[in-house]
């Protein structure tokens, strides 16, 4: 029986382990594999600046459209690219009555040979002519199905026609662009923006993005060095003040290195990546405890059968031979059962994991890991018995008079212990990570975001707003909607040139600002504190600013309200102080912002929907309204609920992962539990039996059995809480607005934890407290 | 102080049924020491197990001290047990972890006796037995006389009525043996009724009374006295 049951807890815990261990192995192997689809992938880099706002430091991707040609003329024999792109935006694309959104770019001609796009018809060299266009497999599938896009027309955005040249395969999700479903000229996108020509200094707008390959003979971190100036020479007077230092991020660092601090790369994606690869070392180690843990158990109840194999004249190698060739054999089919599992686990967890993972099947490095996991695991389960029990010297075995002593049972509970500690340091992680959530989830908004609905506006709409606007509020189906430069969700603008009085003309400032009209406020519903909202009773509103609390605080102004404050040399007069809005990351502080009346067309139109209505009525009379007055258009609506909980995405799927895995050990200590209560009261059964006859009652004999794993689980607990609240402390400081740590969650790692082992070695301790007395006093 | 009467035991496996006891009857009066005896097999063990409020049986009745004990649940009957009934076994039971005076001890923490009054008591019954200067030996580092006279030592400690021996010389030399049959007899001489099972006709002698059994019944019953 217990060879039976301990054999199940052994395999299925070992494969829980390893299936865990591959997974986690899978996806770090995705992750490290990012961008290395392009074949110039350790050549390719990207040109990022660094901004320098009153001592502290932002770094950046976005650029002068000029960059590229300026870094062409000077350091030319550094590079073999050097291409400008614009950002991966949304673009209506229409061929004939088919009308799709779709994501693309802009990009200088030789794109398709610095990125080694695979061109699957037309040519690699398509983005010659101004008005051309290489499509991505899947976008001209949409399109064409079956027929030869080559040479036909698409419509790009209800304005201008563009020719097919080419059709390149798709990148792969592993791409940092894989986004880019098609790629347009620079030039057309030069063409469409006047304002970009009709600059005073094309270097002071930072609107685009620069790529580059290196020449084959340079060290990036040399070329780098050489360009950093290249900026701050060309820029005006007054922007020299930021010193833009210009360098070179490569393509190997985009994916898993994106985050800088002070002017220093700090990292990024890769934290998640140790994180994961610490947790499945940990897993690991886990099942590995248990597999040897439960082996060890069984060997010894095994002495007596290498005493008479012995007897009868086995050799010691010969037994040892035997005891790794079981411990392997086991290794061998719990490896087989876990891809089984990851083949039951792996859509769900990529799901989770945001990830797009697949069994390496003809990966050659796939199949040694998986071997070394065999053999790793099978000789370190292997070699207790395997060394220690053949060194038995068999008169002794059989005689009944080798000891296994008080502390034989000694490293299977350090090993128990320190599954337990681990444990419980992913309990209190996860509880933490999402404790963190929750905390920024409830931060104060400053506006309602329940009932609010976006779409993009456009010259159509634009022209229409107040007639699309009396309509939907006369059909009850809004309360109000409004149309700004940016989302509530998001800062679109910064702006350097705001002064007001008494500020000091050395300090940098670089104000958030949103250019919004009257209903503003109300759609939003802000909060305000002080002053007023804008209003057209007031002829002066055009030249008025209502600012956040945190601008207050930022220019250490006293009773704002009327005070001067100035865009350029365009003074303004603050008119209205509202309760900071939550627009950008939920973890940093808010930035002192600006609001400001515009009449021209804006990017965005935010409707407050009416709550007595239903949801799914107000969004398809909205959607064709907005379609009468604009056909070509899509109608893509949001709500800003939603918007907002994307913000959260990156921890929610830390913690859904973390969860996950805590989970995972929890279930893997409790099998490593489960195992060492069969073995301990296996190894006690005759103690039971004999208290048992002397009076002992089930509830003492269960206590005195669960007192064990009580200390144990105490002394986890012990070591794992401050090893947690040291590393999730860490964990924490990543973030401005952050939880601290309660103490009631280390309370509820521990009670749970006690409750778990309690529980799970009760099955054992109660069932031998109940066995009739005799049949255990009967086993000699 | 013990009446059975038609009291039967059987075991089912699969396929047969072996009946261990079969309507067995008799009587074992306070203070009395007696010998059970018959070949392996017999059901004298199974009897034993019974009178110890170990086992329960398929019928019958059984009295223990003017009680009928046949329907009680476990609990009860390890309420009788702890206060009433010490046991000696062939094989000592002793539990290895524990010291000779640990597990002297036991049978009182189970009862509920104070600290201070357990410590007392279990000297003075090792001192009775000879062994207190191996206290804090533990099993496993005494002789098997030694031991048994442990297992004696704990039976008696918490002065029960009744002492049930399931053959206590059977892994003894004969001079152990001896010493521990007259350490039971100097047990029964101070009042403590006796029941012990036993191949010895050696051993047997000692008693007063010896009941014979083959197949689960009875066959003969001789007073030695």
């Amino acid at each position: 029986m217990i060879n039976k049951s301990s054999s199940i807890i052994n395999i299925g815990g070992l494969s829980v382990g390893i299936a865990v261990v591959m997974l986690i192995g899978l996806w770090i192997h995705n992750e490290l594999s990012y961008d290395k689809y392009h074949k110039n992938y350790d050549r390719i880099t990207q040109v990022w600046q660094h901004i320098n706002y009153n001592g502290s430091i932002s770094s950046q991707a976005a650029n002068p459209g000029v960059l590229a040609e300026a870094i062409r003329n000077e350091y030319g024999s550094d590079f073999k690219y050097v291409l400008q792109a614009s950002w991966i935006r949304d673009h209506v694309l229409s061929y004939g009555d088919q009308v799709f959104k779709k994501s693309g770019i802009h990009f200088e001609p030789e794109v398709a040979d610095m990125l080694n796009l695979k061109i699957l018809s037309g040519t690699k060299d398509g983005l010659k002519e101004v008005n051309s266009i290489l499509l991505s497999q899947s976008v001209a599938q949409i399109f064409f199905g079956t027929e030869n896009p080559i040479g036909k027309t698409l419509k790009l955005d209800n304005k201008i026609d563009v020719e097919v040249t080419g059709v390149y395969e798709d990148l792969p999700d592993t791409t940092s662009l894989n986004a880019m479903g098609f790629i347009l000229t620079w030039e057309l996108y030069l063409s469409q923006s006047p304002w970009i020509k009709n600059m005073n200094n094309p270097w002071s707008s930072n609107f685009s993005q620069t790529f580059a390959q290196l020449a084959d003979h340079v060290v990036l971190e040399n070329v780098s060095q050489k360009i950093r100036n290249i900026k701050l020479d060309k820029v005006s007077e007054g922007e020299r003040k930021f010193k833009p230092q210009v360098f070179l991020h490569p393509m190997s660092k985009w994916h898993l290195y994106s985050k800088f601090e002070n002017g220093v790369n700090i990292g990024g994606r890769i934290e998640d990546v140790w994180l994961f690869g610490i947790i499945g070392f940990f897993v690991l180690l886990l099942a590995c405890i248990n597999f040897m843990n439960l082996s060890t158990a069984q060997s010894e109840k095994r002495a007596k059968e290498v005493g008479i194999r012995k007897v009868i004249g086995s050799k010691r190698i010969q037994l040892i031979v035997q005891f790794f060739s079981e411990s392997l054999l086991i290794a061998l089919f719990s490896f087989i059962l876990s891809i089984v599992l990851i083949i039951l686990i792996l859509p769900f967890f990529n799901r989770l994991a945001e990830s797009n993972i697949d069994i390496l099947w003809n990966i050659p490095l796939f199949w040694i890991i998986g071997i070394g996991l065999i053999l790793f695991t099978g000789i370190l389960a292997g070699i207790y018995p395997a060394l220690y029990l053949s060194s038995f010297k068999p008169i002794k075995v059989l005689k009944g008079t080798i000891q296994f002593g008080k502390y034989a049972s000694l490293p299977r509970k350090i090993l128990v212990v320190s599954q337990f500690a681990i444990s419980v340091i992913l309990i209190i992680g996860t509880g933490v990570v999402y404790e963190q959530i929750n905390h920024a989830q409830n931060r104060p908004l400053g506006y309602e975001k329940n009932g609010l609905v976006s779409v993009e506006s456009s010259p159509e709409r634009h022209k229409h707003l107040s007639a699309i606007r009396s309509t939907l509020i006369t059909e009850g189906v809004i309360i109000e909607l409004t149309e700004s430069l940016g989302p509530v969700t998001a800062n679109w603008n910064t702006n350097g040139n705001i002064g007001w009085d008494g500020k000091d003309p050395n300090f940098a400032v670089d104000f958030p600002n949103n250019a919004v009209n009257y209903e503003y406020g109300k759609t939003v519903e802000w909060k305000i504190k002080e002053g007023r909202d804008f209003s057209k009773e007031f002829g002066t509103d055009s030249l008025a600013f209502v600012i956040n609390e945190s601008a207050v605080k930022f220019m250490k102004m006293e009773n704002p309200i009327g005070k001067k404050m100035y865009w350029g040399k365009t003074p303004y007069t603050v008119i209205g102080v509202v309760e900071d809005l939550l627009v950008q990351s939920p973890y940093d502080p808010v930035r002192g912002s600006i609001y400001h009346l515009s009449k021209w067309e804006q990017n965005v139109i935010t409707l407050r929907l009416n709550p007595t209505k239903s949801t799914k009525e107000s969004l398809r009379k909205i959607e064709s309204v907005l379609r009468a007055h604009n056909p070509g258009l899509p109608v893509n609506i949001s709500f800003i609920d939603e918007e907002f909980a994307k913000k959260f995405r990156n921890e929610k799927r830390i913690g859904e992962l973390s969860l996950f895995f805590t989970l995972l050990a929890i279930f893997i200590s409790c099998l490593g539990i489960f195992g060492l209560a069969l073995y301990i009261v296996e190894q006690r059964k005759k103690e039971i039996g004999i208290r048992k006859v002397l009076g002992a009652s089930v509830f003492y004999l269960w206590k005195l059995l669960s007192k064990d794993f009580a200390v144990m689980v105490i002394l986890a607990c012990s070591i794992s809480i401050p090893i947690a609240y040291y590393l999730m402390g860490e964990w924490l400081q990543k973030f401005d607005y952050r939880t601290s740590i309660s103490w009631w969650m280390f309370g509820v790692a521990f009670i749970g934890s006690i409750c778990i082992t309690l529980l799970t070695v009760s099955f054992h301790t109660i069932k031998a407290a109940n066995e009739n007395p005799i049949k255990s006093l009967k086993i000699e | 102080m013990i009446k059975i009467n038609n009291l039967e035991k059987h075991y089912k496996t699969e396929e047969l049924q072996t009946i261990a006891l079969n309507k067995l009857s008799f009587e074992v009066k306070k203070g009395e020491f007696v010998a059970i005896m018959g070949p392996s097999g017999c059901g004298k063990s199974t009897l034993l197990n019974i009178l110890g409020l170990l086992d329960d049986s398929n019928g019958g009745s059984f009295i223990f001290n003017n009680e009928e004990v046949i329907d009680y649940n476990e609990r009860k009957r390890a309420n009788i047990r702890k206060y009433n009934i010490g046991f000696v076994f062939q094989s000592f039971n002793l539990i290895d972890q524990l010291s000779v005076f640990e597990n002297v001890e036991l049978p009182l923490i189970y009862t509920g006796v104070k600290k201070a009054e357990r410590k007392k008591r279990v000297h003075d019954v090792l001192e009775k037995m000879q062994i207190m200067h191996r206290r804090k030996h533990f099993p496993q580092q005494l002789s098997g006389g030694q031991q048994q006279r442990v297992a004696v030592a704990r039976a008696v400690v918490n002065n029960p009525k009744l002492i049930l021996a399931d053959e206590p010389t059977g892994n003894l030399d004969s001079s152990n043996g001896n010493e521990v049959m007259e350490l039971l007899t100097e047990l029964n001489e101070q009042g403590t009724t006796i029941i012990m099972v036993t191949h010895s006709e050696h051993d047997a002698k000692y008693t007063h009374r010896i009941i014979r059994m083959l197949d689960g019944q009875k066959v003969t019953e001789n007073s030695l006295i």
